[in-house]
C-alpha cells in the first residue's frame, strides 16, 4: 500500500495532522509544501493518493495540471477540496457559488450511498452546532461519468463528487477540507471511511 | 499612486479580488509568487490578505519592508504570521471561538480603542466583529484601534486585533489578525463582507490621496 501525499499551505493544519495521525492512515500519509510539487516525481511508485485542501494555491496547482492528470491516469488518487478557481483536475471548471442563499439552499442531499459517507446522516453533514453552510455553500459542474453523491439544496448543485481519470480517480467535495468533519455525531465516520477508501480503493466499495 | 494587493492563488483570494463586487477597486493585484520591487511601482498602499502562504512572505520579506521604509502604507491581515517577517509584530495565541455568536446575550470581547480613527470613519466598529485569530502586541507608540482584554482562561495578558504603527518604519503599518479575505471569499461570513465594503474603498481613497 503506497502512502499518500498531502500538499501543504505553510501553515500548522490541524485537521490534516488528525487525518495524519489516526490510527487507520497508520503513518501512510506524507506532507511536502504544495510548492515542492515542481521538483516532485509525482509518481505511482512513491503514492497512492494525492490530498488538495482548499487553503491551496491553485494558479500554482493550474501550472501542475498536466502532472496531476498523468497521475490520475497512471492509477492514483487525488482528494481535492474547495472551490475551483483555477482548473487544475480533468474535466472540472469554475465554481457555482450560492447567491442569497437561505436555509434550504444548504441542505446536503444523498443522491447515492457512498462507503466514506456510509452511516453519516445528512442532517449531520448540513449543521453543525446548529448552524448550516461549513459543509458547503457553492456548487460545480461534475465531469462526463462522475458519480454525484451529495447536491447542496437541490439535485442539480453537485457538492460531493467521485469520477475517473484513466486507471484513477478524482474524489471531490466543493467545500471546507473533508478532514475538518469528524464532530462527535456520526461525521466521526468520515475519517476512517476516507482512509479505507483512499487506502484500499475499490475494494472498500 | 496607486492600490495594490497580493493574491496568494487560493479560491478565496481570487473570489475576493478578482470577484465582480470588488476588483476594480485594485490598481495592481500581484500574484504572491511573482511579487518583485517592480511590481511594486507606483503603490502607495498595499494590501496583504490573510492566508498568504507565510514561506513566501518571509522569502520576500525585504520588498515588503523596504515598501514601508520608503514611505509606503503596508496593511498586513491575520494568518500570515506576520510576527516571523514584519518588524515590530509580537503575536501571541489565543484559542479562537468560532461560536462566540451563537448565545444571543453573549457579548464579543472587542473593544473600540480609538473611535477618531479615520478607518471607523469607513468601517463601522460593529463589521469589525467576528471570530479573531491571535492577539498582537502593538509597539510603543503605535496605535492600536481595537483590542480585547485580558482572558483569565488563556492566562493571557489581551491584547489588539488592529493597530496603526507609524513608528517603526518611515511609512506605515497597519497590523490586523483578522481574516476578513477568507471568510468573504469563502462566501461565508457576512460580517466581513461589510468590513471589505468599508474596508476597501477607504484603502483605494488613502492610496490615490495626496497625504501621507
Amino acid at each position: 500500500m503506497k502512502p499518500a501525499l498531502a500538499l501543504s499551505y505553510g501553515f500548522p493544519d490541524v485537521a490534516m495532522a488528525k487525518l495524519a495521525s489516526h490510527p487507520d492512515a497508520s503513518g501512510r500519509i506524507t506532507s511536502r509544501d504544495v510548492y515542492a510539487l515542481e521538483h516532485l516525481d509525482l509518481d505511482l511508485d512513491d503514492f497512492g493518493a494525492l490530498l488538495i485542501s482548499m487553503h491551496l494555491d491553485q494558479r500554482f496547482l493550474a501550472g501542475r495540471a498536466a502532472q496531476i492528470e498523468s497521475f490520475l491516469r497512471q492509477g492514483g488518487s487525488v482528494i481535492a477540496n474547495g472551490h475551483i478557481a483555477y482548473p487544475f483536475l480533468p474535466g472540472m471548471t469554475g465554481v457555482h457559488p450560492l447567491e442569497n442563499y437561505g436555509l434550504r439552499d444548504l441542505a446536503v442531499k444523498r443522491l447515492v450511498d457512498h462507503p466514506i459517507w456510509a452511516g453519516v446522516s445528512e442532517n449531520d453533514l448540513t449543521f453543525r452546532r446548529g448552524v448550516a453552510g461549513f459543509y458547503g455553500r457553492a456548487w460545480h459542474h461534475p465531469p462526463d461519468g462522475a458519480t454525484v453523491v451529495h447536491a447542496l439544496g437541490e439535485p442539480d448543485r453537485p457538492l460531493d463528487f467521485i469520477y475517473p481519470v484513466g486507471k484513477g480517480r478524482v474524489l471531490f467535495h466543493g467545500g471546507n477540507d473533508l478532514w475538518q468533519y469528524g464532530a462527535a455525531d456520526s461525521t466521526g465516520r468520515i475519517l476512517p471511511q476516507l482512509l479505507r477508501w483512499m487506502f484500499f480503493g475499490e475494494r472498500a466499495e | 499612486m496607486s492600490l495594490a494587493i497580493l493574491d496568494g492563488g487560493t479560491f478565496f483570494h481570487h473570489a475576493a479580488i478578482q470577484g465582480a463586487r470588488y476588483r476594480e477597486l485594485f490598481d495592481l493585484v500581484i500574484y504572491m509568487p511573482e511579487l518583485t520591487p517592480t511590481a511594486l511601482e507606483g503603490a502607495k498602499l498595499l494590501i496583504v490578505p490573510d492566508r498568504v502562504h507565510p514561506d513566501l512572505l518571509r522569502n520576500h520579506r525585504q520588498i515588503l519592508i523596504d515598501f514601508a521604509q520608503s514611505g509606503g502604507t503596508l496593511v498586513v491581515f491575520g494568518e500570515n504570521q506576520a510576527e516571523t517577517w514584519l518588524p515590530g509584530v509580537s503575536w501571541t495565541a489565543r484559542p479562537t471561538n468560532f461560536w462566540w455568536w451563537l448565545d444571543k446575550n453573549a457579548k464579543p470581547p472587542h473593544r473600540q480603542v480609538a473611535p477618531d480613527h479615520e478607518l471607523f470613519q469607513a468601517v463601522t466598529f460593529a463589521d469589525t466583529i467576528w471570530h479573531f485569530h491571535g492577539l498582537l502586541r502593538p509597539p510603543p507608540q503605535a496605535q492600536t484601534l481595537i483590542d480585547v482584554p485580558p482572558d483569565a482562561e488563556n492566562d493571557d495578558t489581551g491584547g489588539a486585533l488592529l493597530y496603526d504603527d507609524r513608528v517603526t518604519t518611515a511609512g506605515r503599518l497597519i497590523v490586523s489578525t483578522l481574516d476578513p479575505f477568507y471568510h468573504h471569499g469563502s462566501n461565508f461570513m457576512p460580517a466581513t463582507t461589510k468590513f471589505l465594503d468599508g474596508f476597501l474603498p477607504w484603502a483605494r481613497a488613502r492610496a490615490h490621496s495626496p497625504g501621507a
